[in-house]
């Protein structure tokens, strides 16, 4: 920041003030403008004249200066459908229609598109250069429309929303099924039996249960928990089936897997606090609290079914 | 020196201004402690302990409120209270006015950020104040201009010191900010919607909003600067010609630059344009201030060396010539393409804020300690203390906002090769986490040293009591004997 001027003023000793004080001892130096801050100063005034050539800039009457400033981009006829270059004055709009046009034009994306658009499902998991095009298109769908609930990974939140990565499916983990769920949502459902049973009857279902996935042994509370889950008592088989393994219809779950979705079951666990977890969510049921909305409305069916492919491949199916 | 300093506690009206530094200190420790915990919260979203009051959309006005207009506005007011007084050789007008202007300003501060927490707001950027509490800070404005102006006027020094330029056009121009930005219907005591609509309404919120910065925390912090600075150096200011032509080109640019926080939004390109064009401008402007606070400075660098409050104001300087060439940068429209919405904007506003109104105000403050109190501070290495934890605060902050915005910017703008976004936008979430680990830490760094530099004023206003008591005790027995 060294300039001319304060040096010579430095070197001659005679440095010139207003001649006023105020304060006592306060004064001002009256140096002339640093040379480089004037220059500097003209220099933003020339930046900014050509930037007032370039883009839109004074208003004058009715309209403004539109600037010499172009953008060119491609855009579909409304009544024939054919493509044409089109060059625009710049602003906003167009440099919108640029960027929709670049995207619409990536001769790879829009090739992959067509193909996996006209593909079936059979076809596109075998080829893997669509299911390359799949993941790169699903994995922004997933984390604009899924990760919110589901997490970006797809891993859910236990007791609240599905993990979608372990392969087992409430709803079934055919394309078809899944396409279904994307398209009209789901709403898990299980009646609390904390009314229903005795708070000793929920013990006994709750160790049963676990038996079931040998997270618990055998014992005489699981055979009579055993009764009341396949008696009229419980009656739980009705969703669960006769060999607990679920029913895909109803979104209920299979019980014999080690897969816990929403009682917070863990082998590392005592059985002790594994049975409440069990017991807790058996009385409480879910009502309400596990919906997946409808996206038949949200998105188009190509995203929907892109969407089916990569939620499958999540889970690690083939 | 003879003139004005035999005993200016008794020539000048010290109390206002003593009272106005102490509020700034608590609004400012107040207010620093909630922006680290807003901080925070993002870094650990469980901290708003889903209680409403706690969550980031009501404390960020708290914030915000407590650290301009408490802190600094507070700051503002005491030192303009000081400068004025003592450049103009003249006793404050109206001390009854000056007083209420202080309970005024203090009062509705309070009120201010207890709304916001209770949920009420106008949801206009650093406007926030429903319309009751709008009207209350006109009366207050208006008698600030009264006293500003009066005592002025009584001056006894034939020429007006550029300190109290950039201070009058701050007064005028915050008064016309703020009661056209807050034109509003009423429709009950705690709602009201604007008078604009749409993009007019957007863009007069941004006029207001960047003058807030323009006016507010440049152009009244360098009427501070230009009394501190060489009052602390003890030399003139460098170049009196440069004053002039940077404080008119500074006032008449920085009206005009608002359009640039509404880039890519549906505000008329050409106002975009002129904004850009405008913000640039204004860079060589901005930089005057800085050229003759620091140049004030020149054949007496050694000062830096020995006086922890010059290191205070000279730091301060280069943070504000450091954020005042990155505001032209980013009001580019390619460049504001890639930092608007990111935290680039929370790092630039801050290296303003930190570097260099709160630099500016502690160093100040410090100035004007021993003189308010007739004492000698009660620690000098606390301020050096105080200064590095600042500094280290500041450079924590910024440079993590840059990691984060920047990143999070180019994030957002990468394909891949089929044109489909390489990243979703939770993606470039959870890339910010680091950086706003670190912005919360450097946020800490820097109250810590705010609570340093409070400690030290305690400290120094009781030295002072227990001299002035000693002296009376003194004066007493000397009357008992005689």
């Amino acid at each position: 920041m060294s300039d001319n001027t304060l040096n010579v003023q430095q070197q001659s000793g005679a440095v010139q003030t207003t001649g006023h004080a105020w304060d006592g001892d306060l004064q001002e130096y009256n140096n002339p403008l640093p040379r480089w801050w004037l220059w500097c100063f003209y220099g933003t005034v020339v930046f900014s004249i050509l930037y007032w050539f370039i883009y839109p800039s004074w208003p004058v009457g009715q309209t403004w200066l539109k600037g010499f400033g172009t953008v060119s981009y491609t855009i579909a006829d409304k009544a024939t459908g054919k493509e044409q270059e089109r060059e625009h004055r710049w602003n906003t709009r167009a440099l919108l229609l640029e960027d929709l046009g670049d995207a619409a034009n990536n001769k790879q994306r829009r090739d992959m598109l067509a193909k996996v658009q006209a593909a079936g499902y059979d076809q596109i998991v075998k080829d893997p250069k669509m299911m390359e095009f799949v993941r790169s298109v699903g994995k922004g769908l997933f984390g604009d429309n899924c990760a919110a609930c589901h997490g970006r990974g797809g891993q859910g939140a236990k007791g609240m929303y599905p993990n979608l990565t372990d392969d087992d499916w409430l709803w079934g983990g055919s394309m078809d099924q899944i396409h279904e769920t994307l398209v009209r949502g789901r709403n898990g459902f299980m009646p609390a039996f904390g009314q229903v049973l005795k708070p000793e009857q929920l013990d006994d279902v709750a160790e049963y249960v676990l038996t079931l996935s040998n997270e618990a042994k055998p014992s005489e509370a699981s055979e009579r928990g055993k009764e009341i889950f396949h008696g009229q008592t419980g009656g739980c088989y009705y969703c669960h089936g006769a060999d607990a393994k679920g029913v895909q219809s109803q979104g209920a779950a299979n019980l014999t897997d080690k897969i816990w979705a929403i009682a917070d079951v863990d082998p590392k666990k005592t059985l002790q606090d594994n049975k409440s977890a069990v017991k807790d969510f058996v009385a409480k049921g879910v009502n309400n609290t596990r919906v997946m909305p409808a996206w038949k409305d949200r998105l188009s069916p190509t995203d929907i079914k892109l969407l089916a492919i990569y939620v499958r491949q999540l889970g690690g199916a083939k | 020196m003879a003139q004005s300093s035999a005993f200016p506690a008794e020539q000048y009206n010290f109390d206002i201004v003593r009272k106005f530094m102490i509020v700034a200190m608590i609004y400012g420790v107040i207010g620093m402690t909630v922006g680290v915990y807003i901080a925070s919260e993002l870094a650990w979203p469980f901290l708003n302990f889903d209680i409403p009051a706690l969550t980031f959309g009501r404390l960020r006005p708290v914030h915000t409120s407590l650290v301009i207009f408490g802190f600094g506005g507070s700051a503002l007011f005491a030192t303009s209270y000081y400068i004025v007084q003592r450049t103009c050789q003249a006793r404050l007008a109206f001390p009854w006015l000056a007083e209420f202007t202080f309970w005024g300003w203090t009062a509705g501060v309070a009120l201010g950020v207890m709304t916001y927490m209770a949920g009420f707001s106008q949801g206009r950027e650093y406007a926030e104040f429903e319309w009751p509490l709008d009207l209350a800070i006109a009366v207050v404005w208006v008698s600030y201009i009264l006293v500003y102006v009066e005592t002025i006027r009584r001056r006894s020094q034939p020429h007006i010191y550029v300190a109290n330029w950039f201070f009058l056009s701050f007064l005028l121009a915050v008064a016309l900010l703020h009661i056209f930005n807050n034109l509003a219907v009423p429709v009950s005591l705690t709602k009201s919607y604007s008078l604009f609509a749409g993009v007019q309404d957007a863009m007069t919120q941004w006029w207001y909003g960047h003058n807030a910065v323009g006016f507010f925390l440049t152009a009244a912090f360098l009427g501070m600067m230009y009394y501190f600075v060489p009052k602390q150096a003890g030399r003139p200011v460098y170049s009196y010609r440069l004053s002039i032509i940077h404080f008119w080109a500074l006032i008449f640019l920085y009206m005009w630059a608002g359009g640039h926080h509404l880039h890519w939004t549906a505000l008329p390109d050409w106002v975009s344009t002129l904004s850009a064009t405008f913000s640039v401008l204004l860079l060589m402007p901005s930089w005057g201030g800085m050229i003759n606070g620091i140049m004030t400075l020149s054949g007496a660098w050694d000062k830096l060396r020995s006086d922890p409050v010059m290191l205070f104001l000279i730091t301060s300087l280069s943070f504000y010539g450091m954020s005042t060439f990155e505001g032209p940068l980013m009001s580019l429209k390619s460049v504001n393409a890639l930092s608007h919405y990111t935290d680039w904007t929370i790092g630039h506003v801050h290296s303003g804020a930190l570097g260099w109104v709160a630099l500016v105000s502690f160093g100040s403050f410090y100035h004007l300690m021993p003189r308010l109190y007739e004492t000698k501070l009660y620690s000098q290495t606390l301020i050096y203390v105080h200064f590095w934890l600042a500094t280290i605060g500041i450079v924590l902050y910024i440079t993590s906002m840059w990691v984060a915005g920047i990143g999070q910017g180019l994030m957002l703008r990468s394909f891949d090769d089929y044109g489909n976004l390489a990243y979703t936008f939770i993606e470039t979430v959870e890339f910010m986490h680091t950086p706003y680990v670190w912005r919360a830490l450097g946020g800490a760094f820097f109250v810590v040293g705010a609570l340093v530099m409070a400690y030290n004023m305690v400290m120094t206003v009781r030295a002072s009591r227990i001299e002035r008591a000693a002296l009376e005790a003194k004066l007493a027995a000397k009357l008992a004997q005689a």
